[in-house]
């Protein structure tokens, strides 16, 4: 006889509702699955019938057909497994359902319901196509409470979920309330490191200080900043300091942050996501990993990094292909893969903060003169970074070697709370009274946020023109004086700003090893 | 075989085996190997003062006498000795040396052999141009590769491309038979037949002339020191000549354009090549000043090892005197040194630590020519020894040995007192070393957005130059003297900078 249950399909960061049809047929036993399905969900057959097995019910043998529909819709993943177990025991009449159901979860052989990326999107996109009750995997409860308007009921093996199905046993969990999605309110001022992931403090970076106030205009703004510097010049220190640094996200923006957490699969989501994500993924990371794709098109660090940081040290030595692929969403705030089976469009409006050495034996730049590299290489070193990219980093800053006397000197440097408590309040304002950050604002909205004066107007003219600016790096500067006007909490950009702001810009040649004077 | 070596003659007529030698340019191999004296080399046999001649062998076609006696040979087709030559034939020339193969020996037999640079060409350019080329030059007695003889018929054809690319880029071709060749070159063996000159000829050939080069690799302290020598040498009047390479170089250009004065830039590549690249625009500074950027290579030649060392003969050859700052144990500022040797002229070289990787040539070169090349002391008694202290009496040795080294170049008290307070707070900061923004925050006072703004501030006025965080003094502040010691409180305070 024929079974319905409905489940849902993962594509790029959107659930889609999917009907799972079985006909249990007489004839020759075989199992049979059509609509799409891909190497994942093929696979489902053998722990299904596992799973029938061990849980104590038959496989029958009979003529199996699971059909997914709708059809044309292409199907990924195990979250599927549930359904077509559940389909199967209705279809061969060992279970009699009472009412209509939807489920996801993944089968462990012995019967087991195992969570899967991507629930939560999954549940919602059930949700929204009128399904009050949803059966999900014990583990991840928590996801599923995230969505308001369902009732999850939560099964831990097969035989639970059959005892579901059969209309006992039910306790379903209603959505989170408002104080269960936001445990703790201190978590919305100033994030603090916890067990399992600590951040070292700006009081334990020495010297920098110019690299210092780059990093707060950039993060105060969310400019793309670009540290350029030798090893050990403490580049990475700093940007590990970033999380600690980060106001946490807004509601809108915890949602996004919680869909990705869940998509990206690292284990199941236990509460809505309101830390700024910092990614840092290694030079190695290839094309897919950083931009997205992949054969199930999850999510790359662009993405797992929206709304938050990402940070990409030794830039030069990333591959040039994933380095350009970003250039879309540094413009845009979102990724397009395109691939033979459709494309999708992803979130990825991430802040970029970037290091390089200057040079590939790192001493460039030294006033001893060590480098050893051949004049010239460093130039090329730098040239890796092509024009467009460089026209997407609003600000540059050289790291000095630390004197020896600056490590050991006594007295901390200002420590990052109370950077935290600036950038936030700078980000406030920006968002509240402009709609974005700075880091975002172009064109009129840019030169309206400026309220140059005369003087303001004639001296970004003159700064423009000495440095040889192009329009997109004009805008550059004024942008980054717009935030650094905000850290001065003027209502201008005043001349000053302009002057800072033009610190930052790109060197006359990036490395600058060895310019005249 | 300086101004005073005898006098030598190249006979290519009835002197079995001697062929014109074809070479480009003078291979530095043959210098840099000799670790004294001067002994002569193949192309520099046929060396002599210009002046000293007098040998009235215009017609005699049985001599092909190089370098200065070129103009005298030529009566057949230029008309009277010295006589100028007309535009077309001047643009024949560049042409000529503009073919890759040609060199000041190969263009003189070419010249000898057919009478004039249209000649040539014209002649190259006709039916059967290669052969007859060869045929005229081996009826001198000299031979003409078959190779060299297509490529001349090449330029011959593709002559006005070259010539239009040369007027668009506003270069002024100077040949040695112009009287605004400078006259340094001419004494020297072989001197280039053509300049290619962006700028003021007159930059070329002035009263006092001064060399400054050195490595490319240089250190801050390298770069202060050439800047300062730059600097001093250009206010006491003298031109600058260098060969716009990064460090050293770059670094005694921007300072004689600091302090407005002018500059000669010998390229090692051709003008539309011009390399590095990063130095575009203090090529057009250096024109802009008064100043000229010259080449002997055609505008389309790219930088290739082979050009630098002859470039370097006509950097020391345009000077009077040439001063090495910073050289390495293989800088090519070794081979300028020994240009200027052999050229007879004077050879200045800053001494360095023995463990400062840049200084182990410089100090080289003072153990190799003992009484040739000359230490540096201070900025001072190398304008003294260059004649131009203007007139400082000269104290006696004992007292000398005692006496600091005076600052000559510009007061950095002067400098200063052209800023505001802020500006010159940390301007006077950065003087006696590049300094981080922490290092400025410590020596002001200031915060470090007020600091920041007042380095761009500083920037805009060519005192200030960027890089990797460390802010070090440029144009007119670089200028002055690296001594700190007169820089009045803060500047006694300082350390002098590392490696020095």
């Amino acid at each position: 006889m024929l079974a319905t249950v409905l489940a849902a399909t993962l594509r790029g960061l959107e659930g889609r509702p999917v009907r799972v049809e079985v006909d249990v047929a007489p004839g020759l036993p075989g199992f049979t699955i059509v609509g799409l399905a891909d190497a994942a969900l093929r696979e489902s057959r053998e722990r299904v019938r596992g799973a029938l097995r061990n849980a104590g019910f038959v496989h029958p043998p009979r003529r199996i057909t699971v059909n997914l529909a709708p059809a044309d819709v292409p199907k990924a993943g195990s979250a599927l497994d549930l359904g077509i177990a559940i389909a199967i025991l209705v279809g061969s009449e060992q279970v009699r359902p009472c009412g209509r159901w939807a489920m996801l979860g993944e089968l462990g052989l012995g019967g087991e319901v195992r969570p899967v990326p991507g629930l939560l999107p999954m549940i919602a996109a059930l949700a929204r196509r009128g399904a009050g009750r949803v059966v999900v995997p014990a583990d991840a409860l928590d996801e599923a409470r995230l969505v308001p308007g369902i009732e999850a009921l939560p099964a831990a093996s097969l035989g639970q979920a059959v005892e579901l199905v059969r209309g006992r046993r039910v306790r379903g969990h209603g959505p989170m309330t408002r104080a269960e999605l936001i445990p703790d309110e201190t978590a919305r001022t100033i994030p603090t490191p916890s067990d399992d992931e600590a951040w070292p403090d700006l009081a334990d970076v020495r010297g920098q200080a110019e690299a210092r106030r780059a990093l707060e205009i950039a993060l105060a703004g969310g400019h793309a900043l670009l540290m350029i510097g030798a090893p050990g010049s403490g580049k990475t220190l700093l940007a590990r300091t970033i999380p600690g640094l980060l106001p946490p996200l807004d509601p809108a923006e915890a949602h996004e942050a919680t869909v990705i957490a869940s998509v990206a699969g690292e284990g199941p989501v236990r509460s809505l996501v309101t830390k700024r994500p910092f990614r840092a993924p290694h030079h190695t990371a290839s094309y897919a990993a950083l931009v997205g794709g992949g054969p199930r098109l999850s999510p790359g660090e662009v993405t797992r990094a929206h709304h938050g940081v990402l940070f990409l040290d030794e830039l030069p030595e990333f591959d040039r292909a994933a380095r350009e692929a970003l250039r879309q969403p540094l413009e845009e705030g979102r990724i397009a893969i395109a691939r033979a089976g459709g494309s999708v469009v992803m979130p990825a409006r991430f802040q970029l903060v970037a290091a390089m050495n200057p040079c590939p034996c790192g001493w460039g730049g030294d006033p001893s003169g060590r480098c050893t590299c051949p004049p010239g290489l460093p130039d090329r070193y730098a040239a890796r970074i092509s024009g467009p990219f460089r026209d997407r980093l609003d600000l540059w800053v050289g790291l000095p070697r630390v004197a020896p006397a600056a490590l050991l000197a006594r007295g901390d440097a200002e420590a990052s709370a109370a950077v935290a408590a600036r950038v936030a309040e700078v980000r406030a304002r920006q968002v509240v009274g402009r709609g974005r950050l700075a880091g975002r604002l172009a064109g009129r909205a840019l030169r309206a946020a400026c309220q140059l004066d005369v003087a303001g107007e004639r001296e970004a003219i003159r700064l423009a023109e000495a440095g040889g600016l192009t329009a997109r790096a004009t805008e550059r500067l004024l942008r980054v004086a717009r935030t650094i006007a905000d850290l001065d909490s003027a209502e201008r950009v005043e001349v000053r700003h302009l002057e800072e702001a033009a610190r930052y810009r790109v060197p006359a040649t990036a490395a600058a090893p060895s310019r005249a004077g | 075989m300086g101004r005073d070596g005898a006098r030598g003659e190249w006979r290519t007529a009835g002197e079995p085996g001697a062929s014109v030698d074809q070479r480009s340019g003078i291979g530095p191999g043959a210098v840099i190997a000799r670790d004294s004296g001067r002994p002569e080399s193949a192309v520099g046999r046929g060396a002599g003062p210009a002046s000293g001649g007098g040998d009235p062998r215009g017609g005699s076609l049985a001599t092909l006498p190089a370098s200065a006696e070129f103009a005298e040979v030529r009566p057949r087709s230029a008309g009277p000795t010295h006589g100028a030559l007309s535009v077309d034939e001047v643009d024949a020339w560049a042409v000529l040396v503009a073919v890759d193969g040609i060199g000041p020996v190969t263009l003189a037999a070419l010249l000898a052999a057919l009478g004039s640079g249209r000649a040539v060409l014209e002649t190259a350019a006709g039916p059967r141009g290669p052969r007859r080329l060869a045929e005229a030059v081996a009826g001198r007695g000299g031979h003409l590769d078959a190779a060299l003889g297509r490529a001349i018929a090449d330029a011959a054809i593709a002559a006005p491309v070259l010539v239009a690319r040369v007027r668009a880029l506003g270069i002024e071709v100077l040949t040695i038979e112009s009287s605004d060749y400078p006259g340094r070159l001419r004494l020297l063996d072989l001197p280039p037949p053509v300049l290619f000159v962006r700028g003021d000829l007159a930059a070329l050939d002035p009263a006092r002339s001064v060399a400054i080069v050195g490595t490319r690799r240089a250190t801050e302290g390298g770069r202060r020191i050439a800047g300062a020598i730059g600097g001093a040498v250009s206010t006491a009047g003298a031109v600058v000549v260098s060969g716009l390479a990064v460090g050293i170089d770059g670094a005694a250009h921007a300072a004689a354009v600091a302090c407005g004065g002018r500059t000669v830039a010998v390229l090692g590549s051709g003008h539309e090549r011009l390399y590095p690249r990063a130095h575009g625009h203090l090529a057009d500074q250096i024109v802009a000043g008064g100043g000229a950027v010259i080449s002997e290579l055609a505008p389309d030649v790219g930088p290739v090892p082979g050009t630098f060392p002859r470039r370097n003969r006509v950097v020391s050859g345009l000077a009077d005197a040439t001063v090495i700052v910073e050289a390495g144990e293989r800088s090519g500022a070794l081979i300028t040194a020994s240009w200027a040797l052999e050229q007879g002229r004077e050879c200045f070289v800053v001494p360095g630590p023995l463990d400062s990787e840049q200084s182990v040539g410089c100090n080289r070169l003072l153990r190799l020519y003992p009484g040739q090349a000359r230490a540096v002391p201070s900025v001072a008694e190398l304008l003294e020894d260059l004649g131009l202290a203007g007139g400082a009496a000269r104290t006696s040795p004992d007292r000398r040995l005692l006496r600091g080294g005076r600052a000559v170049g510009p007061d950095p008290g002067a400098v200063l007192a052209g800023l505001g307070a802020a500006e010159a707070a940390v301007a006077r900061a950065i003087l006696p070393r590049a300094a981080t923004l922490e290092e400025l925050m410590d020596a002001t006072g200031f915060a470090p957005a007020t600091i920041l703004a007042v380095l761009t501030r500083l920037e805009g006025h060519g005192l200030v130059v960027a890089a990797l965080g460390r802010y070090a003094p440029a144009g007119t502040l670089a200028a002055t003297t690296p001594h700190p010691r007169r820089l009045g409180p803060r500047g006694a305070a300082a350390t002098p900078p590392a490696g020095r």
